[in-house]
């Protein structure tokens, strides 16, 4: 009898954990961003709409020009974290985001830096604005999570992101691939 | 019999936590540095006092970057104030530095976040650029020379036995 309930308790345990897996593996469309959870990471897209984006920077004061620049942009907000023992590179050059088989423009923290210098934006706003987005390269450490926003050109159509993460101190380790189809940039409620 | 096996499982988890914490040394989220200097910085805090970070050697100084928008920042801040009442100002100065927001939205924030503690202003965004943080917020432990040499990876709980202890020890190393 005992031997038979720890049969039961142990299928019971394996199909908790298949199931806990499948409900953590992936979700995304719903609400237009995408949960990931892959080994040896997680990765959270969460779309902003210009609304909230706007919202944002004008609460801590941004020139409304720099707002205008951001508004016709798509916002994503990136969470990332690190789930292995290892170190795992966040190297934004080896992201592609794609409609189809066409390159989505990604815009570069250098790109704005260089319009912020050109529009003589404040140092303070340059600076705050630099601080909320993912940085372009970053060794997660074993357990590390950091996150932040990328910034592409502003599209209907559904997104891909084909993704490469470097792994191992010196990255000798194979690289994890991360495919996620299907996000798509926020617009504004009517 | 499934209360046992969690018993068992979480003193598993926390007596390999302690011998992990314990081989490397360091509490998790930590990462340690070989000596790098410290980028100087001077900064005034909305009274209008002045902190030159040059001024503070000899001690183990606690360098901390937040800006209120920062959702870990507003977590972790009231652990940065308990460690303040554990291990004291003329112990282990707490130097907390606010990028670049305005003085109304620092002070709203730290009235109602931690009123005792105290922030610097990096009103202009450059002091933090110097120092290249992997993110916010940013915390760094500085040595008696004025030397980086350890770095936390975001938020963490520093009013726990596991910090307090880390930087406790840390501390000793002035005299070694």
């Amino acid at each position: 009898m005992k031997q038979q309930w720890q049969i039961v308790h142990s299928i019971h345990t394996a199909i908790s954990k298949y199931l806990a897996a499948i409900l953590l593996s992936t979700y995304c469309l719903l609400i237009q961003g995408c949960f990931l959870q892959q080994e040896p990471l997680q990765i959270d897209i969460q779309p902003r709409t210009p609304e909230q984006m706007s919202a944002f920077y004008e609460a801590r004061g941004f020139p409304q020009a720099m707002i205008d620049a951001l508004e016709t942009t798509c916002y994503m907000t990136v969470h990332i974290k690190n789930t292995s023992q290892d170190v795992l590179w966040l190297d934004l050059s080896l992201w592609r985001f794609t409609i189809g088989d066409i390159s989505l423009k990604r815009f570069h923290r250098n790109e704005w830096l260089q319009r912020w210098k050109e529009m003589d934006i404040p140092l303070r706003f340059q600076s705050t604005f630099r601080w909320t987005l993912i940085p372009e390269l970053l060794d997660y450490q074993p357990g590390e999570e950091e996150g932040g926003n990328i910034i592409l050109k502003r599209t209907q159509e559904p997104i891909t992101l084909h993704a490469v993460f470097p792994i191992g101190q010196d990255k000798q380790g194979k690289a994890h691939t991360v495919k996620i189809d299907n996000l798509r940039c926020a617009e504004n409620l009517p | 019999m499934i209360i046992r096996t969690w018993i068992v499982l979480v003193v598993f988890i926390v007596v390999t936590q302690v011998a992990l914490a314990t081989e490397t040394g360091l509490p998790f989220g930590i990462r340690a540095y070989s000596a790098t200097p410290a980028p100087r910085f001077q900064l005034q805090n909305m009274d209008g006092e002045s902190i030159d970070l040059q001024t503070l050697r000899d001690n183990w100084v606690f360098v901390h970057f937040w800006a209120s928008w920062c959702g870990p920042c507003r977590l972790e801040m009231p652990a940065i104030e308990k460690l303040s009442q554990i291990i004291t100002y003329d112990k282990l100065p707490i130097v907390m530095v606010n990028v670049a927001e305005d003085e109304d939205t620092v002070f709203s924030f730290l009235a109602e976040v931690t009123p005792t503690l105290d922030s610097f202003m990096d009103t202009d965004g450059q002091a933090i650029e110097a120092w290249k943080p992997r993110g916010l917020p940013a915390t760094y432990l500085v040595d008696p020379a004025g030397n980086i040499r350890y770095q936390a990876l975001g938020g963490r709980e520093w009013h726990q036995l596991e910090y307090t202890d880390f930087i406790k020890r840390v501390m000793r190393k002035k005299h070694e």
